[in-house]
Parts: structure tokens; C-alpha cells; sequence
């Protein structure tokens, strides 16, 4: 081992923040420009804005699979690869090589990894809603888990602050539900899509909205200060795009930290270990790994943020031992790694649209319908607990409508160059219950090519999950049937598993009681309070809606908390 | 403007500029080897080539615009049987240019080719419902893996439709001439169909 240890001042800053993704980037903008020296520690290879989008525009002919995964990247990519195509030519570079980055499944569970710089806010799906009132008291109310220490309230000018500098398109609809934010304008429904809402409200009483989405439809001058421009409308987000119009780090939060000249970032490097000094009772810096020379370094600042992603977070806190904490960083409690959370998906259903054949649509919406959730909700009562979202939209469908046709040949061909008829579907997205069963921990004696203990995960569905997904089937066939359109196909993919929404979360969760909890309501570690733990692992309940914009409210909020307690010298 | 002028444009625009191991990286993706892992020698007859470009053709045959073999579909078949599909695709796909070889397929004439390929679609549209019985009969992942290197693949008339449509509507070629390409639309609008309009692709 190459033991390079200094503290000289190229190794000390006033934060670190282990992670690049959606929260770190964001933890390094808000700490930059509350005037701190921030050292950002990416543990994957660098990936630069813009010039680094290598397929970004390419055409379809330039891939060599067009689209479709080759046994070898399937391979590579095997937990990627449950997911879909998401280890195909247009956005692998972007998804992590499972092959070199193993973990070990217990029970399955499908970890999708983002390691390189902006992590997996490069590929997001940008959907963007507040939680509701509700969801911060359901624990409380239900007997479930514990209750979360902070109220919507609390939240809510965060997400303010942070939905204008990310700039989210969308539409203000006054629900509780759903509460409105500040958006961009709205993108435009398809004549069918219009339809379908106003038949939705008339003869069920359900909201549709248009998708809130972190695409730029009218950039505000801080966002072209940073260099972004209007979504063009090619929905070919998940290669990087070119004209900054989605937000990711790399368009958006890093930029900003980097406007203020206090930020320092390191690729290729893994946070192994926090170090703890047990005379001050605080976390001194960062123990690291350069992934690919094997050096070893340590960095050291007077506040640390976990932005890691929810179990790589977890991961880190339980791989810092320390005489005042054995089982690991903050760990008292024996909840580090609990109660892992996410969206469970695959269920819905689609149909074929009669009518609407002189509609059509120009331009690709990066961008669906969402129907909020209405089960549970109100006067609804059902057998399960919480509820589920819809997301999907109508198409016009285009030449793989010949595939499951009969017919080849000269007017075939014809045919096919023409649009056909309209298609319309969507799939839910379903709150998860905390269950301190559902873990990931660390193997006891496996270790990975740096050293470092190997995560091991043992989690899955539980009765509600399962219940909710047989409604969630059931509900979507209903709704296109109550609309009047044919061929009415539900599905429920069985193949699933907690990680598949790529929306893990809740192994650092946050409490008012540091007996069961791991964070305080600023998410600082209870029993260390300069490390904050500012993503998916704070979670102490899942709600229903994508969760990107809650992350970063909450980071937000902990940094400006962090900074002020720096400044009252309390940390 | 191809491609690589312009994301060299907008990268310089905003004062960037591809770095060289980016372009190595970029490179080293699009070369990478095939898979060591073939789950079995998958490998065609010169005869049996001959016939996978004549079904493909006559899937999408050259009219005004370009051919299925104008635009290197059947050989585009074969690099995908080969690179994305394993043993159950390859026996199926492997029984289906069989029969078509006993039959002759080469030697028929436009009409008699016509016909036989009707009757090989029939004959898939039962094939595939057996298919699927069988997909959904399978259990876990665990199993699932076993039992599908076992099962029957995908029949011949669905995979060698598919590739050729495929490699067909994502060719340049076929893109330009088939639609109305646009790259980068700018707008999102909804719009009215004009008289035989064409599907736009982006």
C-alpha cells in the first residue's frame, strides 16, 4: 500500500463532500457560495460537460446495436441490464460496469450505479414533485416506522430555492396532493392526452397533470449564465445533452460552485473511511483511494457530506469504525443500512387510441402525463397502506408497430414509412414501506479490489408493496378502459426488485430520537454533528413522487443550517 | 453538419474542446471485441447468408427507395445473432433457414417466394403464441436463466422480421429515405397531419 499521508493546507478545506452526483453537487454549490472552501471527492472517472457527451449526436446508424444490448454488455452490466437497454451503445457510458464494481444480493436487489462525475443525475428522469403535507405525518399517523422529524413546512422554501436554480417545467394545479412549485411553462399535451385528462376528472374524479420536469423551457438568466439553453426537444437526455437543458451536475450545480472559485474536485478517487477523532468528538476528514494508482490519501475539513447515493452513503458510515463507534460512523442506533426504501414499478397497463388520426406531434417530449396519487387519498380507502403515481402519455406509433403485424413486401414498407395509429400507457410508481429487515450491510470478510468490505444487500417486497402492485394493475386497466380505448392490456412484471426504481433510499434515516434514527432534523449524525448525511439515506418514509427534488431541498437547507453552525463555531 | 461538428461547435462555443483520451475512451467503446462468451459458435452457410438477404429483401424490398441488402441489412442480421442473441435464437433461427433450404427457397421464383413467406408468417403467429406461454410459465431470475438457455427461442419469421426492420428503419438510408429526419427539432408542437405525411424521426 502506498501510504501518502499529509495535512499540509493542500489536504485541508472547510467542507468535503463525497459525492458528485445530484445532492453533492448541490452541497457543493451551497457550501461554495456561502463562502467555503469545498473539496468534492468523485470516486469514478471524470466526465466534462459537453465536450465528454460523446454520443450525444450521434444517429441511429452510428451505434452499432442500434439500441439493442450485446451479450458482452449485458454481461458487464448484468444489474443494469434488468432494468431495460440501459447497457446499450446511447447511454452505458454513463451506467457502471457491474462486472468491476460486484456486490452481493442475499436476497436480489437490482443496484444501478452512476460512478463517474454527476453520478446518476446524468440520466435521471427529471421528474420533479414536492411530497405532500401527508407524507411527512403518515408514519406518525399510521404507527409505521418512525415519525420524520420535520413538516413540509420546514421544506418548503428550500424547495423553492432549489426548483428555481434547477428549472423545472411544468404546470401549478392547486392540489394537495401534489403541491405546486415554481415552475417554467408547461409542455403541451397531445390531442389524446387532453382528451384523457378531461375524461379522467369527469368520470373518476382523477387528476392529470403534464409531467414536472427538469428540462428548460424557458431558461431564466441564471441558467444561462451557466451556459444552458431550451430543451430542443430530441428527448436524447440520458446521452448528456449538448445544450445544458436538462439539469444534472454537470450542467447546473457544479458550474455554479465552480463560478465562486472554491472548489476543488477529485475523480477517481473512494471515500473509504471517515475519520473520527474521538478527543473532539468530531469527524476529522477523509480517508481516500485513488481507484486506479491504489494511493492512499487523507483530507481532512471541519464539516463532511455524505452525498454518496443512499448506499454508498450507509455503506461509508458503517465501514468508519472507531473506538466510540464499533458497528460504525453514527451507528448507535443499529439502523445505518436499514429500512431500504425505493419505488416499485413494472405494473400498468397501455392500450390502442380509436380516433385522433389527423393529431400529430412535432418534436420529441422528454416529458410524460403524471397522475398523482389517489388511493388512500380522501375519502379512498383501500386494503393497502399509502398509494402510487402514474407516469406515461400517448404515441403515435411509429414503424415497430410492424414487427407484431403480418405483412412484408412493397406496400409494407409503404406503410410503415407513415405514422399509425395513436397508443397510450402508463406504469405506477409505488411508495414503499420502512421495514428494518429490508438492509444492506458489510460482508465480514469479502473486500473489493481497493480493500474496501463488499456491500451486501437483503431486502425485498413486503405484503403491502405486493397488494399495492395488484391495485396498481388494476386501476390503470380501468382508467384507459373508462376512457373508451381498446385492447386494454395490463401488466405486472414479476422480475422486479427493491433498486430497480433507482430510487433507493432510507439507510441513514432521520428521527427525533437518536435511539432509532441515525440523523438529526438537520441531517447531521446525532453523535458525530459534522457529518451530514444529505441523500436518499435520510429518508424516513418513501412517499410516492420521484424523489430528486427533495434530496436536494433537504441538502440545501442542511448546508445553509451546517454554514451557520460553522459561524456560531458550534461545529 | 455532421455529428462531430457539432458537438466540436457547441463544445467550443462554450469553451471546451474534445480532450484526447475522451476520444480514445469513445473509440476503445465503439471497438470493443465481441463477447469471448458465445454461447455457441453461431455461424451461417454461404448458402444460408444468401438466404437470410433475399427473406430480408423481401421484407423490404428496393422500390423508389432503398432495399433491405442496399443498406447492408443481411449482414447487419447476422452480427446481431451473434452479438445480442443466444443458443434458444440461434436454433430457431438456425431450424427456420433449414426448412427454407429444403423447400428450395432460392430456386422459387418472385410468386413462389411471396407465398412461402406468407405461409412461413402464418405459420409463426401459432409459433409465438407458444412462446409465450412459455415465457410466462418461467419463475425466478434463477430459474429463469436455466430454463430459458434450455427453452425455445423467439421463432425465425419474428427475429429475421424484426433485424431486418431494425437495420432497415436505423440505417442512414433508410432513416432519409423512409421519414422525415429531424435531428434536433427545436419545438415541441402539436400539430395536424398534412396529406401523406410521413413519420417524423429524430
Amino acid at each position: 500500500m502506498n501510504l501518502n499521508l499529509k495535512s499540509d493546507k493542500t489536504h485541508t478545506f472547510d467542507a468535503i463532500v463525497v459525492g458528485s452526483g445530484m445532492t453533492g453537487g448541490m452541497a457543493a454549490k451551497e457550501l461554495t457560495e456561502r463562502g467555503l472552501q469545498v473539496l468534492m471527492i468523485e470516486r469514478g472517472r471524470e466526465v466534462k460537460h459537453i465536450e465528454d457527451y460523446d454520443t450525444a449526436m450521434k444517429g441511429p446508424w452510428e451505434f452499432e446495436h442500434r439500441g439493442r444490448v450485446s451479450i458482452h454488455s449485458a454481461e458487464e452490466y448484468w444489474a443494469n441490464n434488468r432494468f431495460g437497454t440501459l447497457a446499450n451503445e446511447e447511454t452505458g457510458p454513463f451506467f457502471t460496469d457491474d462486472k468491476k464494481n460486484p456486490y452481493i444480493e442475499k436476497r436480489p436487489f437490482d443496484w444501478i450505479r452512476a460512478y463517474h462525475t454527476g453520478g446518476k443525475s446524468m440520466h435521471w428522469g427529471r421528474q420533479s414533485y414536492r411530497m405532500n403535507k401527508k407524507d411527512f405525518e403518515a408514519n406518525a399517523k399510521e404507527g409505521i416506522a418512525i415519525d420524520w422529524p420535520i413538516r413540509y413546512e420546514d421544506l418548503e422554501p428550500w424547495y423553492t430555492h432549489v426548483e428555481k436554480f434547477v428549472g423545472i417545467s411544468g404546470q401549478a394545479e392547486g392540489w394537495e396532493v401534489l403541491p405546486d412549485g415554481h415552475y417554467l411553462p408547461a409542455m403541451p399535451m397531445s390531442a389524446p392526452e387532453r382528451y384523457f385528462r378531461e375524461t379522467m376528472m369527469k368520470k373518476l374524479n382523477r387528476p392529470v397533470t403534464i409531467g414536472r420536469v427538469a428540462n428548460l423551457t424557458k431558461p431564466q438568466p441564471w441558467h444561462t449564465d451557466l451556459g444552458r439553453a431550451s430543451c430542443q426537444y430530441r428527448s436524447k437526455c440520458a446521452r448528456g445533452c449538448p445544450y445544458g437543458a436538462y439539469y444534472s451536475s454537470l450542467s447546473g450545480s457544479i458550474p455554479a460552485a465552480r463560478k465562486t472559485n472554491k472548489l476543488t474536485v477529485l475523480h477517481d478517487t473512494i471515500a473509504s473511511e471517515i475519520i473520527y477523532d474521538e478527543k473532539t468528538q468530531r469527524a476529522k476528514g477523509v480517508r481516500v483511494i485513488n481507484q486506479n494508482t491504489m494511493a492512499v490519501e487523507e483530507f481532512f475539513a471541519k464539516i463532511v457530506f455524505l452525498n454518496a447515493g443512499s448506499m454508498n452513503s450507509a455503506a461509508l458510515l458503517l465501514n468508519s469504525k472507531s473506538n466510540r463507534f464499533p458497528t460504525g460512523l453514527g451507528n448507535d442506533s443499529d439502523q445505518v443500512g436499514r429500512n431500504i426504501m425505493d419505488h416499485h414499478l413494472g405494473v400498468g397497463a397501455n392500450a390502442t387510441v380509436e380516433g385522433f388520426e389527423n393529431d400529430y406531434i412535432f418534436g420529441q417530449r422528454p416529458n410524460a402525463l403524471y397522475i398523482p396519487r389517489f388511493r388512500n387519498w380522501g375519502a379512498d380507502k383501500k386494503d393497502f397502506l399509502r398509494g402510487y403515481g402514474y407516469q406515461g402519455g400517448a404515441s403515435k406509433s411509429d414503424w415497430k408497430r410492424g414487427i407484431t403485424m403480418n405483412g412484408f413486401g412493397a406496400s409494407f414498407k409503404e406503410d410503415m414509412s407513415h405514422p399509425g395509429t395513436w397508443t397510450m400507457g402508463f406504469g405506477g410508481f409505488g411508495e414503499i414501506l420502512p421495514d428494518p429487515s429490508n438492509r444492506m450491510f458489510l460482508d465480514k470478510d469479502k473486500k473489493d479490489k481497493w480493500g474496501i468490505p463488499m456491500i451486501v444487500f437483503d431486502a425485498a417486497f413486503g405484503e403491502n408493496e405486493l397488494a399495492m402492485r395488484k391495485d396498481m394493475m388494476a386501476s390503470a386497466v380501468e382508467m384507459l378502459e373508462v376512457a373508451g380505448f381498446k385492447n386494454v392490456t395490463g401488466f405486472n412484471r414479476q422480475d422486479t426488485h427493491p433498486g430497480l426504481g433507482i430510487h433507493d433510499m432510507g439507510t441513514a434515516r432521520m428521527g427525533k430520537d437518536p435511539k432509532n434514527s441515525a440523523l438529526n432534523k438537520f441531517n447531521q449524525v446525532h453523535a458525530c454533528k459534522n457529518v451530514f448525511v444529505t441523500d436518499g439515506a435520510a429518508m424516513v418514509s418513501s412517499s410516492c413522487v420521484n424523489p430528486s427534488i427533495t434530496y436536494m431541498a433537504m441538502t440545501a437547507r442542511a448546508a445553509d443550517y451546517a454554514v451557520k453552525e460553522l459561524k456560531r463555531q458550534n461545529l | 453538419m455532421n455529428r462531430r461538428t457539432a458537438i466540436t461547435h457547441v463544445a467550443t462555443m462554450l469553451g471546451g474542446a474534445f480532450s484526447a483520451p475522451t476520444l480514445l475512451a469513445m473509440k476503445r467503446w465503439e471497438d470493443r471485441l465481441p463477447s469471448e462468451s458465445f454461447p455457441t459458435g453461431f455461424s451461417l452457410t454461404e448458402n444460408q447468408k444468401l438466404i437470410v438477404a433475399e427473406v430480408a429483401e423481401a421484407i423490404i424490398p428496393k422500390t423508389a427507395t432503398p432495399g433491405a441488402k442496399d443498406v447492408g441489412v443481411p449482414a447487419f442480421i447476422v452480427m446481431m445473432l451473434q452479438d445480442c442473441y443466444k443458443t434458444p435464437e440461434h436454433k430457431s433461427f438456425a431450424e427456420g433457414l433449414i426448412k427454407l433450404e429444403k423447400q428450395q427457397f432460392l430456386s422459387m421464383n418472385a410468386d413462389q417466394r411471396n407465398a412461402l413467406l406468407v405461409q412461413v408468417e402464418a405459420d409463426s403467429v401459432e409459433e409465438m403464441k407458444a412462446y409465450q406461454v412459455q415465457q410466462t410459465k418461467m419463475g425466478d431470475n434463477e430459474d429463469r436463466e436455466q430454463m430459458a438457455a434450455q427453452a425455445k427461442g423467439l421463432p425465425f419469421w419474428r427475429l429475421i422480421k424484426e433485424l431486418t426492420m431494425l437495420g432497415y428503419f436505423t440505417s442512414e438510408q433508410g432513416i432519409k429515405s423512409s421519414f422525415e429526419y429531424v435531428p434536433i427539432p427545436g419545438k415541441l408542437e402539436m400539430i395536424k397531419m398534412k396529406p401523406n405525411q410521413k413519420s417524423f424521426a429524430y
